[in-house]
């Protein structure tokens, strides 16, 4: 079913990233493809890592989710952060850590959106296109994930237009 | 008694794929020799040995996330002679216009990514501001500018090919799709702000030249010979042209050879100590047929660009030096001019009448068992070359990659700076960044020929020849 128009929140930018030929690294991928089906409203984009230019993007979202398979954790869980921009140690070239890229979009666009990390640990990560059962298992939690976000950014919207004129939602509200 | 030794720096930073370098001191801690060795290998010949030969161009795209669109185009216009066609006008037009998308997203992401920390804050700075962040902090233009030139060449590509990493729109034969009206008026919208920032970008390196003179006077500053495609007029080219030599006073060596025949005039050797392929001119020998490709051989050869700005520009360049411009550190201007020229050329192209025609693709089956197919990618000239059966299944297939024909060069600047920089038994990362920006000023793309081993520390050892450290720098 179909998310209710009545819970679309504002601006939500999902990135998905990993690479679909390492098995479960590409999971995010597929939990994007399940994303886009069950939340139309949901801008989705996904990419084998996160680059600079993707700062542009980012800074015009009122939200933020990273979604990226993890190598720890018990494989089948499902792991949500809320992050803020982070520089860490740049040694190579193009490819960035979440927390860097919003960084970047703080220092280049002054945008801080709300930001959050969802971790899908998986199995498998060697050459090939199959998930693993425990990386397919994250994806419903993914969802879930996503649609709590979804919904307090829908509410956190109706208190900002409620109370016009006072400050916008905190990360730390948004935050689980 | 004093010890030989042999500093490692592994990996080198900031440039594509995965090498490191062995500086090689003698007793008095002069450096004797040095080499560049790239420790990865995939053997894309070998694997797509079997395949059918309609395959390749998006087989070969994989090779690389940086310059897939290069490998593209070079595998296409392979298969194009296997099919002995000549593919539409605008299918031809559109081509051009991906290649050279690509190559300001690639030229971009060289300058401003991953070269512009040592330009904008000198080669001494601290290695943990070198990077993006660095130049966003000390000049926040420059660091927009790069990523949104690098955004406008990866939009165009992820319009016209569907997506910005591995597209397959390029066809033997053509192109899979035509472009569409909307598509091209957003491109032609994002023009005048990507010619700005090139201007703008240009204008800012060589006013910055000058802090650089002993880096100029070091940095692969020797004589060599430089190729490169160019048109009938001797015009800058990167997709289809013929191919011209010329030695160290800019003098032409060779003209009009026809990239189909390279292997009459381009050998490689196989050196035990790096999976990268050393490319040499023939009648010259090895190792004297030393050759350089990219930016800085493709603007020593060429007369003009055929754009105003760009010929501005090159008419500049080619005053830097009354011989070839011989210095490596130039690469970084001559990549900017090619932006320029990019950008110019994208324009003139989309304004073509014939650029929205449908026709796109010739269709056959193969009439060839032997094709080559030659292109500029962003770093140099690129040969693809197969071999297939009656039944269009590959048989045998040769890959030149640019970074390949730049290893001896390579090697000699490695050589050249750390001679003038490295001395004593004290490493400085001021020594070794320069080592290391010698590289980047060519730009190598190791992933055409490895797949990443994930994250890897820098870790600068200086070892006795026993193996004993004598001292050591951790990143």
């Amino acid at each position: 079913m179909r998310q209710q128009s009545a819970e679309k929140p504002e601006r939500i930018l999902v990135i998905a990233y990993g690479n679909p030929l390492r098995c479960d690294d590409g999971v995010a991928w597929q939990a994007a493809e399940a994303l886009r089906r069950q939340f139309q409203w949901a801008e989705v984009v996904c990419v084998h890592q996160l680059t600079p230019e993707l700062a542009e993007s980012v800074s015009l979202a009122e939200t933020v989710i990273f979604l990226d398979a993890a190598r720890d954790g018990a494989p089948g869980t499902v792991h949500c952060d809320v992050i803020g921009p982070e520089v860490r140690e740049m040694r190579f070239s193009h490819h960035l850590d979440p927390r860097e890229l919003l960084s970047l979009c703080r220092d280049l666009y002054s945008a801080r959106p709300h930001a959050f990390l969802i971790s899908m640990s998986g199995q498998r990560f060697e050459h090939g296109e199959e998930l693993s059962g425990a990386a397919l298992r994250t994806i419903p939690g993914v969802l879930g994930e996503v649609s709590a976000i979804a919904k307090r950014v829908a509410e956190a919207a109706q208190c900002r237009n409620a109370e016009s004129g006072m400050p916008g939602t905190s990360v730390q509200q948004l935050g689980r | 008694m004093a010890e030989r030794r042999t500093i490692l720096i592994d990996p080198v930073t900031r440039i594509e794929g995965h090498s490191k370098i062995t500086l090689h001191l003698d007793e008095h801690g002069h450096v004797e020799d040095a080499r560049f060795h790239v420790t990865q290998f995939r053997g894309f010949e070998k694997f797509c040995e079997g395949r059918p030969f309609a395959e390749m161009p998006s087989l070969m795209a994989r090779i690389c996330g940086i310059c897939p669109v290069s490998h593209l185009i070079a595998s296409a216009k392979a298969c194009d002679a296997l099919l002995a066609v000549k593919i539409p006008p605008t299918a031809d037009k559109l081509r051009r216009i991906f290649g050279m998308a690509q190559v300001v997203q690639s030229h971009a992401l060289s300058l401003f990514h991953l070269s512009s920390p040592d330009l904008l804050l000198g080669m001494d700075a601290d290695p943990a501001k070198s990077n993006l962040f660095g130049v966003l902090e000390k000049d926040p233009q420059l660091a927009r500018d790069g990523i949104a030139l690098r955004k406008f060449g990866q939009q165009i590509i992820e319009r016209l090919g569907g997506k910005r990493i591995h597209p397959a729109w390029v066809v033997p034969g053509g192109v899979s799709d035509p472009l569409t009206q909307e598509d091209r008026d957003a491109i032609l919208q994002a023009i005048p702000d990507a010619l700005q920032i090139a201007m703008r970008t240009l204008e800012w390196l060589k006013g910055t030249m000058e802090k650089f003179r002993d880096e100029i006077a070091s940095f692969g500053n020797f004589p060599s010979l430089f190729m490169g495609t160019i048109k009938e007029d001797g015009g800058l080219t990167f997709y289809d042209g013929k191919l011209r030599i010329v030695d160290a006073r800019g003098d032409v060596v060779a003209n009009d050879l026809d990239p189909a025949r390279y292997f009459e005039f381009l050998g490689e050797k196989v050196e035990p100590w790096s999976y990268l392929k050393s490319a040499y001119y023939k009648p010259k020998g090895f190792p004297d047929g030393i050759y350089r490709v990219g930016p800085l051989a493709r603007l020593n050869v060429s007369d003009r660009c055929g754009t105003p700005r760009a010929d501005q520009e090159l008419a500049e360049f080619h005053e830097l030096q009354r011989t070839a411009v011989l210095s490596s550190f130039h690469y970084h201007q001559a990549r900017l001019i090619e932006i320029l020229y990019c950008v110019e050329r994208l324009e003139q192209l989309l304004n073509d009448p014939e650029i929205l025609s449908k026709h796109v693709r010739a269709l056959a089956r193969p009439n060839a068992l032997e094709g080559v197919g030659a292109a500029e990618a962003p770093r140099g000239t690129l040969f693809h070359h197969y071999k297939i059966d009656e039944q269009g299944l590959v048989r045998w297939c040769n890959l030149i990659i640019a970074t390949g024909q730049n290893n001896l060069a390579m090697n000699r600047s490695v050589l050249q700076v750390a001679q003038h920089y490295v001395k004593g038994e004290k490493i400085t990362h001021g020594m070794l960044n320069r080592v290391e920006a010698v590289i980047r000023a060519y730009d190598p793309c190791l992933s055409c020929s490895t797949h990443a081993v994930g994250e890897m520390a820098l870790r600068i050892q200086l070892l006795s020849p026993e193996g004993s450290l004598l001292d050591e720098i951790a990143r």
